[in-house]
Order: structure tokens, then sequence, then C-alpha cells
């Protein structure tokens, strides 16, 4: 495998693996919320949390070029105040493939919470435990599996993500280069058998991912 | 009885003879040409009876599409590389090629508030982040600029800072939306658009050759009707509005 | 071994009035025996009343005071967390914690500083229930009853003030849940902690409770001593198939 190959792969899991850690807090406590709690707009809260798994990912990339570009919303707050810049930049990545993920997290980890006895909890509140003590010692250990297969989930989805990245971080070598991204512009270049190296490490990732997300569903509790 | 036979039969009659005279004509046509050609089609098809089909995008992307047998019937390409590239492949009906327009190069920047560039070497000054350029190795807007600033000896200062669209006018649109600081595109793509303005234009002497060719594809369906079009395109009507966009004519 | 007599505790439940499916619970009553039984068919809302006085529902409108000490009251808006009430609550079908071991189970509400009664030590809890040798065992291999012994321990083993225990022997069979009994009369003599017990079953009342209120669709329909109101030739309408 040649050095740029090393290097697109490398920053593919980089991204994917920081993406994935930046959304776990968001993604838990919002399928926890969604899972233990009822208020008035929550189907609005569900619908727009699954659009990006429903929405042409292109779509919700135009989207993300508007809001985080330098005189969108929040493009041209986070230049001004942190100084950073996302659209066609590495951040650019984290924040599409960061978008596109979070609804596979939340899904997944919403059943495996909804699959813990609130019962379990009830009794725990009765013992002495207060609402935090009861998440960390009860929801959460019984919850695990799931939590960690959603993760999984996301982070698999992160690998692969090409619509909205290629709308708001572009293809720039070295700066932006994704699996996903290099592939399809090595195909545009005509360097097909790179292009199938490329493919066949995107594949080996994805499957060891997804693999291990469905093991860690169908694990026992022991 | 006998009247409403000879009906049908004259209505049949006319339904064979109107495909001979109505096709539909597949352009694979270059980016940098899209309103012109729109513009175009509106004065030919209804004085032919043709319509015309326009695939618009990078010459790269057509030309390659055109070699995995997309039904193409004209090509429209923006640099003579493609077009080569597809006649080495046997692909086009060579007799039929001809050379039509030039262009030129031109630096753009955001209408407002742009960065300031007053001459091409302020492409590698500090207020110059993102310079948008069309994919330098296969789109001909992004070879011809590369081309270019290889040649002022700019390449090697802002190469890092280069910003690859997918064809010009994504490039264009770059420049508009403000996330970049500046763009090379073509002269016409410019004029075009209100968002962005002329930074500095690159003369013919300094700037690279830039070509259109254009040509019929070997296994169109409807070549009568392609040789109809091209012929179309060489003539005076056509040529004034090439001109009106910013177009140069060759010849 | 009696250490104390279960000193008399007050439960005051005024005006509680809460909605539920099919009708509405509203109860207005003082319980102060030592084990209180509640009685009533399937659905008669035992459960959502245990829920109330735990802290783990919120009624409409009504007070929950123990020993006149308010936890819960709509009109001054006070709602005292579970967490902060000790009263103990087990469940039907005990609700262990199944990644525990019996042993963390049984410890979970357990607090080594915690002011409580004496004798109720992990070991003498575990010796009065006998399940001493589960300690290290995990919760999917012990049997049902020996899953509502440990869910008895480890509501004890929190000090509570007071003990809801919601149909506790409901799904066991006959011979298991007369072996049961004694442990239940065992905690009641042992610790010294008032109970309230929801149970269908008439021999349990008679078992157990000195004092017992019938619940009817949400309201009370009876209440008094068990023998006054279990006693065949009385009430044949109580009387166990």
């Amino acid at each position: 495998m040649s050095d740029s190959a090393w290097q697109i792969t490398w920053f593919t899991l980089s991204v994917a693996a920081l993406s994935t850690l930046l959304i776990l807090p968001f993604g838990i406590a919002l399928a926890w919320l969604l899972a233990r709690r009822e208020w008035r707009g929550k189907s609005i809260v569900e619908t727009l949390v699954a659009l990006p798994l429903v929405m042409p990912p292109v779509a919700t990339g135009l989207l993300l070029l508007k809001l985080f570009g330098r005189r969108g919303m929040l493009g041209g707050w986070l230049e001004k105040t942190l100084g950073w810049e996302i659209v066609f930049t590495w951040r650019g990545v984290v924040v599409a493939t960061a978008v596109m993920s979070f609804p596979l997290l939340v899904r997944t980890a919403r059943v495996a919470f909804e699959n813990v006895d609130p019962r379990l909890e009830q009794v725990a509140r009765t013992l002495g435990s207060g609402r935090w003590r009861v998440f960390t010692t009860v929801t959460l250990p019984l919850a695990r599996r799931g939590l960690v297969a959603g993760a999984l989930l996301a982070f698999a989805r992160a690998l692969g993500e090409f619509g909205a990245t290629i709308m708001v971080a572009g293809y720039i070598p070295g700066k932006t280069a994704t699996l996903a991204l290099s592939i399809y512009n090595l195909v545009q270049l005509g360097h097909d058998p790179e292009a199938f190296t490329l493919l066949g490490i995107s594949v080996a990732i994805a499957f060891c991912a997804v693999f291990a997300s469905e093991w860690f569903l169908r694990r026992r509790i022991r | 009885m006998t009247k409403r036979r000879s009906l049908r039969l004259v209505f049949l009659a006319v339904l064979a003879v109107l495909p001979l005279r109505a096709a539909d004509l597949n352009v694979f046509a270059a980016a940098s040409l899209s309103d012109a050609l729109k513009e175009i089609a509106k004065l030919y098809e209804p004085g032919s009876g043709d319509k015309l089909r326009l695939n618009l995008s990078a010459s790269s992307t057509l030309a390659r599409q055109i070699k995995e047998g997309a039904p193409a019937d004209v090509f429209f390409s923006a640099d003579e590389a493609k077009m080569d590239a597809l006649a080495k492949a046997g692909l086009i009906a060579t007799d039929t090629r001809v050379s039509l327009l030039s262009n030129t190069l031109v630096i753009v920047v955001n209408a407002d508030g742009g960065a300031a560039v007053n001459k091409p070497s302020d492409l590698a000054a500090s207020t110059v982040g993102r310079l948008a350029l069309a994919e330098t190795q296969t789109v001909p807007a992004g070879i011809y600029a590369k081309e270019y600033l290889q040649r002022a000896a700019l390449w090697e200062k802002i190469r890092a800072r280069v910003v690859p669209t997918e064809n010009v006018r994504a490039c264009l649109a770059a420049v508009e939306s403000g996330n970049v600081d500046a763009g090379i595109v073509y002269k016409t793509d410019a004029l075009i658009s209100k968002k962005v303005k002329i930074a500095c234009e690159i003369s013919a002497p300094d700037g690279p050759k830039i070509s259109y060719p254009l040509a019929i594809v070997k296994d169109s369906k409807n070549i009568a009707a392609a040789r109809r079009f091209v012929a179309y395109l060489s003539s005076a009507e056509a040529r004034a509005v090439f001109v009106k966009y910013g177009f140069l004519p060759l010849r | 071994m009696v250490f104390t007599e279960a000193d008399p505790m007050s439960v005051e439940l005024s005006g509680l009035c809460l909605p539920l499916a099919h009708f509405t619970l509203e109860v207005d009553a003082v319980l102060s025996g030592r084990v209180t039984g509640i009685f009533g068919a399937s659905g008669a809302g035992k459960t959502s009343l245990l829920e109330l006085i735990a802290g783990l529902r919120r009624p409409a409108a009504g007070a929950v005071r123990i020993d006149g000490r308010p936890l819960t009251d709509s009109s001054t808006r006070l709602f005292v967390r579970p967490e902060r009430r000790a009263v103990g609550y087990v469940p039907q079908e005990g609700a262990l914690f199944p990644h525990l071991s019996v042993r963390k189970n049984l410890l979970y509400g357990f607090s080594e500083n915690g002011a409580r009664p004496v004798g109720l030590t992990f070991e003498h809890v575990t010796e009065v229930l006998e399940i001493a040798a589960l300690a290290e065992r995990r919760i999917q291999t012990l049997s049902g009853g020996e899953k509502q012994r440990v869910a008895l321990g480890r509501a004890l083993l929190a000090s509570p003030r007071l003990l809801l225990l919601d149909e506790p022997l409901a799904g066991l069979d006959a011979p298991l849940r007369d072996r049961l009994l004694p442990y239940l009369a065992r905690v009641r003599d042992e610790f010294a902690i008032p109970m309230i017990y929801v149970t269908h079953s008439p021999d349990e009342v008679m078992a157990l409770c000195d004092d017992v209120v019938i619940l009817s669709q949400g309201k009370i329909e009876e209440r008094g001593a068990p023998v006054e109101l279990f006693v065949p030739a009385a009430a044949p309408r109580f009387v166990r198939r």
C-alpha cells in the first residue's frame, strides 16, 4: 500500500473517530430523553433527528454549507470568535460526518435505553440513589451493549460519508481527502487501479466495524 | 368507410414522417458554454424542429461519459486535449471537427467586499487565504489556470491554498458564496454573475491558448440533425450570441 | 429475638387523587399499623397507591405525610424525591439488578455511615432471610423464592423507615408461599419496620397484617382488622375459591 493510501486511510479513521466521540454525549443524552420523557413537540424532535437519514446526503451537505460557510450563521461566528474555518477544511469533514451519523447513534441508543426495565430504575431511586447515580449504576451498565453498538454503527457511517462531505469540505488532497472522496477523484482521473486499492481498504474497514457492532448487539448479558 | 380509412392513412403517414424531422439532439458541452448555448437553443429549435438536450458539465466528465458509451451526438469541449483523447479512441467523426471559440481567463473576487487583487502576483498575498480553481488535472479551466500560474511563477507559492472544484461553474459559485477569497474562471463566466467582480484579466499573450473544439460523435443516431446543428453554430447568428457572452471567435 | 416493638408510625394519605385508565384513585386515610394490608382485585389501583407513597408518581391532588412530615403536598407543590424519602419498595417480581451479584444487589442502598436501627446489618439480614449462602451468585441462577428474599433483604439494608411490598408472593406456587410467609413475619418481628403490604390473597392478610384496607376501583371500600373482614361467614365474597 502506498504512502498516500496509508495517509488517506489514517485521515479517514481519525476524522470518523473524532466525529463519533463528539456526537456520543449529545446522542446518548438525546436518546435517553427520547426513551424516558414525553413533551410537547417531541415528535418534531424525532423527525428532525431522522432527517439526515432520509434526505439525500448532498441536500444535507448543502444545508450545512450554508450554515457553516464563512457567511453562514454558524460559520461566521465560529471564524470570528474561535478563528475556526469549517468549510473546505478537515473540520468540515468532521461536521459533515457527525451530522450524517448522528441519527444512527440516537436510534440505536434509544432502543438500548428502552430495553432497560424502568422498574429497575424506580427501585434504585427508592434505595436512595439520585437520578444521576441511577443512570450511572443501573441504566448505563444495562444499556451498554446497545450504546457501544450504536457508536460503532455511527463510526462505520462516518467512514463512508461522501455526499455531505464533498459539499462541505470538497476534495482537497492532503487536507480533506477521505477514502470515499479519494476513490471518487481517482475514478474521475481514470486511475482505476488505485481507486480499487482504496475500495478494498474501505470494504475491509466497514466490514469490521459493522461486524463488531452486530456482535455487540447479540452478546448475551453474562 | 373509405373516408375513415384514408384519413387514418394520412394520419399514419404524417406520424411516420415527423420523427425524421423532429430529432432529439444530445449536446455534451463544457459548463462555461451553458448560458450561450441555452440562448442559442432557443433560437435554433423553432426553426429546425429539432430538440436540443444540453448536458453541461466539465469537459473531462463529458469525455469520460462518451467513452463509457453515453448517447451523445455532439461534443463541444473547452480544450483540445479532451477532443484529442476521444479522437484517438476513434469515438468522433474527425472530419466534422472544428475549433470555433476561444476565451480569456480572469481572476475574480467576491463583489461584496472581496480580497484586494490588483495584479496576478497579489494572489500570493496573505489576504488570499483560499483560491478556487477547477480541478487542475482534468478540468480544462483548471488546466489552463495552472498552466498560467506556472508560467507566471506563482504556482508553487499558492498551491497550498488551492480549493479544487468539480467544474468552472462550481469554481464561480465558490467565489460567489464567499467561502474562498478568489478564483480563476473564464471571462464569460465572470460576466454572467453579479456576485463576483473581475479583479484582473489575464491578457492573451500571458495566458494559455484556450480553444473550444466541436465535433460530431461517431456513434450518433442523428447524424443529419447533428450536422445541421454544427453548421448553425458556425453561422453569423450563433457567433453573435457567443460574442455577446464574451467568447472570442477563432477564425 | 425481638429488638423493639415497631413504633407506631402514621402514614397519612389526605385527599389523594390520581386519574387512572378506567377510574380515579381517591384515598383519604391514616394508616398506622405494624403491617397494614391493602387488599383488592387486580387493577384496583393498589400499585398506583404504593407508587404515590414511594414518590414514584405524583398525584393530581392531595398529600402524603409520614409521622406528620409532608412528602407530597399538591397544595404547596411539595414533592420530596424518592431517594430522600427512606421509603423502601419491593415491587412484584423483585426487580433485582441483573448486572450485579446478589451481594452487590443487597448492598446497593446500604451506606456505611447511615443511621440505622440496631441489628440491620448485612450479616443479620442475610441470616434472618437465609440468603447468606447466595451472596456471590448471579441473579439469573436464583429460584423465584430466593429472588424474593434477596429483594426483601435489599430493601431492608437501605434502612427504610417504611417498607412497601407489592404482592411479594404473587407468582409463586402455594407451597413456596407457605415457606416464605414466615420470613415476612420474621422481618416484621425482627426489624421493627412498619410495612404496607399489598396482596390479593386473604391468607397472607390473615397471617401478617394487623389492619387491612380494602380497595376497589380506586376507592376504599372497607377497613378494619383482618379477622373482622375475612372470616368466611361474615364476608363470603373475600373467601378464596
